[in-house]
């Protein structure tokens, strides 16, 4: 059996252009309704770009053998974007960076499959291609992307929301 | 403790609440731990009702962590509040202390709003606050809200110069348990802790409860004091069950306190009290697709016996039976992306009984209604705005003490309050925010100076009687303030200018005893609770605090000057009520926390400059009190013994200045030492 560790914060620090994972899997617990049980995410990469192997592998490392949050279990698998199919069987998807190109097939998979996508690369969000970006420099700025959430059928409780951006 | 509930405010209480419950909605409700981890600093709904982060609120406003609690030497939340800036923490006694913001230090303090999880701790029968009636125990706390300045628009009467509002752990997915055990020096002893049980994936336990006692200082004779003066001791429980069905999360719950210890009353005498408390407490909370609704009410009870030797007839008990119920509902409503309204009403009701004032019941009934409004123009402007109505209602009913010294229809009286807070926020690039902000609040007149009536010991030959008088009107309180604040790496600076007008302040009859002659049916002289005059407060506050590795800092400075238009100090002293005299001018504050695995190493270094503080002598003479300066070292150490235990010692005032606690009596040394286990 694997063991799961909590969230904290600081614990494995990303660098400033990668996804905060435990703010990332944070942002997990505010959907609505609550999850529980065990989430698997999908880590999207591609293999051919440096930038976006480094960042998969970081979250990896991060993410471990299981992140606990709430009443759910985070794990984590690379999906090369080349084969994330219908991104069925999983409920969330990190969105590396170097995938800009990708980022429309990406949205509309996820849309299909109610995936929420969350990624540290700001213009997928302002595109309205991720639900969600995260950045940790110079503090803690999460934004929430409006279609893209009502496009994924996603919702966030209202005290996450009244503290985030919302665009 | 008798618990009567009349069935029409039952009733009322139960259709408020319904009448304003709204359709059904998804719900989730403020998880303060989870924001926090979330946004990587402290989260906090004091200040205009919404979640907002620590570092952009539009109001000076301290937030103490758990962590911070943890670690700290001190042993209450007047302990842990006085090391920051603008924070003056007067123990007055071993029991005793009261806590002013931004000047105005007085016993009783009636200015500050104190709140658990919203529901009031304040006690209406006085207008003050007894830090060992909470009902709450450090371990069980979340975190300690403190806003400075009036926030009457979202609290209502009596968050006059600030609000506290201790928040306490929600249950989560495991159980968890704090316990600490601790012995002193001084009597010290404590037994406290607390329990948090999931029972169900839906239905949560919270449980908590505290033994305490320690001796009292010692009091010079050349103070007036009971022949026998009270050691500290304080009992408390309490608990609650959180049910969530469908996103909506649902509280009830309630709590039973005793406390006894000897107190300065506002008079300045010395007095025993004994205490008990209960309350009873439910609350509502869902989200909806536009916002979220919230249905609060509660029912506080307090038995007050004041002790002997304050009263003529010391044989009589002094006995003072508050019971306030109140209903609150609110809702957030999202107006865009970025844009908040914030729209709630109140009833209240709050009844003094006791034999010792004009009628046997003097009470009030409270209707308010309030908006905020958060406006966001540009991701570098946001712009709060905050009204509030009050209209109250003064009733009298039961036996009318006799001679009565005012005419039953002065109780008849009704008036109508408006208050407010405005604030604008700046961000100054990325790491630097101005904040301009101000409002206008009320402090209400205690059921006790709108009602007592109390025969006090004197050598005259004439009977003499300390009354309230119906016509009393609210204190009106006036606050500006500048600040600046801005993160430089890990370090945060923040300089804050603040000018306080404080119109009309009520104070009780000293001994110059002004007075009012009656003579029938025979001769009595009667001092009032009078409304003795204005003062303004005004300073600075700077603070930083950072971090260097593994240890962390904080300090700060608060400069504060009062000018006073207020009854004259010349002997024999008509009003107990000086702020210039008994705030002080200059205080710093220095705090280091160091942590080597599983040692922990935390010392607060505190400086208060001298004052004089109102007591009344041994012959007795009301009389202004030399404080000395003071330099105070607190420090504790923790030893983890495995991750759920650790043993620690702590001490406060290990420098043994006199003057420490800012009170005519002097401070000493206490030093604990014990065992604090959580997981």
């Amino acid at each position: 059996m694997l063991a799961v560790g909590p969230i904290a914060l600081g614990c494995a620090a990303p660098l400033a252009a990668e996804l905060n994972v435990p703010i990332a899997v944070r942002v997990v617990s505010f959907v609505q309704p609550s999850p529980t049980g065990l989430i698997t995410v999908a880590i999207l990469y591609d293999p051919g770009d440096a930038a976006s192997e480094a960042e998969a592998a970081s979250i990896e490392r991060a993410v471990g053998s299981g992140l606990s949050v709430g009443r759910s279990v985070v794990r984590a698998h690379r999906v090369p974007v080349s084969t994330m199919g219908s991104l069925s069987g999983y409920r969330v998807a990190f969105v590396t960076a170097g995938l800009r190109t990708e980022q429309g097939s990406i949205a509309i998979a996820a849309n299909r499959a109610s995936v929420l996508t969350i990624s540290s690369d700001r213009a997928c969000v302002q595109t309205g291609r991720c639900v969600v970006g995260v950045t940790a420099s110079p503090k803690v700025q999460i934004t929430v992307n409006r279609a893209a959430a009502r496009a994924a059928n996603i919702r966030f409780g209202s005290a996450f929301l009244m503290l985030v951006k919302e665009i | 403790m008798r618990v009567s509930v009349p069935c029409a405010s039952l009733r009322l209480l139960l259709l408020t609440g319904v009448a304003l419950c709204p359709a059904a909605a998804l719900a989730q409700a403020v998880d303060y731990q989870a924001l926090q981890e979330t946004v990587g600093e402290p989260v906090t709904t004091s200040v205009t009702g919404k979640p907002q982060r620590a570092s952009e609120l539009p109001a000076s406003t301290v937030v103490i962590t758990r962590t911070d609690i943890a670690r700290s030497p001190a042993r209450d939340v007047p302990g842990l509040l006085k090391t920051y800036a603008g924070v003056d923490v007067n123990r007055w006694t071993a029991g005793q202390s009261d806590v002013a913001v931004r000047g105005g230090v007085q016993t009783y303090n009636a200015r500050l709003l104190v709140l658990v999880d919203g529901r009031q701790v304040y006690l209406d029968h006085y207008g003050m606050t007894d830090w060992n009636l909470l009902g709450v125990q450090l371990e069980e706390i979340q975190q300690i809200e403190l806003v400075r300045g009036p926030a009457n628009a979202l609290f209502g009467f009596n968050a006059a110069s600030g609000v506290v509002n201790i928040i306490t752990r929600r249950v989560g997915d495991a159980p968890s348990a704090a316990a600490t055990a601790e012995l002193g020096n001084h009597g010290i002893g404590k037994l406290a802790g607390s329990l948090t049980l999931p029972i169900t994936p839906m239905i949560g336990l919270r449980m908590a409860g505290a033994h305490a006692r320690e001796d009292e200082r010692n009091v010079s004779s050349r103070l007036a004091q009971p022949l026998r003066v009270f050691d500290v001791a304080s009992d408390q429980i309490s608990g609650d069950v959180t049910a969530v069905f469908d996103g909506l999360e649902a509280v009830i719950g309630g709590g039973h306190a005793v406390n006894r210890q000897v107190e300065y009353l506002p008079s300045q005498l010395l007095s025993n009290q004994h205490y008990l408390s209960s309350n009873v407490h439910g609350s509502v909370a869902r989200d909806t697709s536009w916002g979220g609704v919230t249905l609060n009410g509660y029912i506080n009870w307090l038995n007050a016996k004041y002790g002997a030797g304050t009263i003529a007839n010391a044989n009589d008990a002094l006995v003072l039976k508050n019971r306030i119920i109140v209903t609150q509902a609110s809702s957030l409503v999202s107006l865009d992306s970025t844009n908040m309204l914030r729209l709630g009403v109140e009833y209240r009701n709050n009844r003094l009984v006791s034999a010792f004032q004009f009628a046997e019941r003097i009470a009030y009934d409270v209707v308010s209604g309030n908006a905020m409004l958060d406006l966001h123009p540009d991701d570098r402007v946001s712009l709060t705005v905050a009204g509030r109505l009050d209209q109250l209602w003064l009733h009298q009913s039961g036996m009318i003490s006799q001679p009565a010294y005012d005419d039953p229809r002065d109780f008849d009286r009704a008036f109508t309050r408006f208050s407010f807070n405005a604030a604008v926020l700046v961000h100054t690039g990325k790491q630097g925010l101005l904040r301009i902000n101000g409002g206008r609040g009320y402090q209400l007149p205690s059921l006790a100076t709108f009602g007592s009536r109390l025969p006090i010991a004197t050598p005259s030959p004439i009977p003499v009687f300390v009354a309230g008088s119906p016509r009393l009107s609210p204190v009106l309180m006036w606050s500006g303030e500048m600040s600046y604040s801005h993160a430089l790496g890990a370090t945060r600076l923040e300089a804050t200018a603040f000018v306080t007008r404080t119109e009309n302040a009520i104070a009780s009859p000293g001994d110059g005893l002004q007075t009012e002659l009656f003579l029938s049916p025979q001769p009595s002289l009667v001092a009032r609770f009078r409304a003795t005059g204005n003062y303004t407060t005004y300073g600075t506050e700077l603070s930083a605090s950072g971090a260097i590795g593994s240890l962390t800092w904080r300090g700060n400075y608060t400069w504060i000057h009062t000018d006073e238009q207020l009854t004259a100090l010349t002997l024999p002293i008509p009003y107990a009520l000086s702020p210039r005299s008994t705030t002080p001018v200059h205080k710093a504050n220095l705090t280091l926390g160091y942590d080597a695995g599983r040692l922990s190493i935390a010392g607060v270094a505190r400086y208060t400059s001298a004052t004089r503080q109102f007591a009344f002598s041994s012959t007795p003479q009301l009389l202004l009190y030399h404080v000395d300066d003071a330099l105070a070292l607190d420090a504790r150490v923790g030893f983890r013994l495995t991750p759920a235990l650790e043993a620690f010692v702590a001490g406060e005032n290990l420098s043994l200045a006199n003057g420490a606690a800012v009170s005519p009596i002097p401070a000493d040394r206490r030093v604990r030492g014990g065992l604090r286990l959580a997981f």
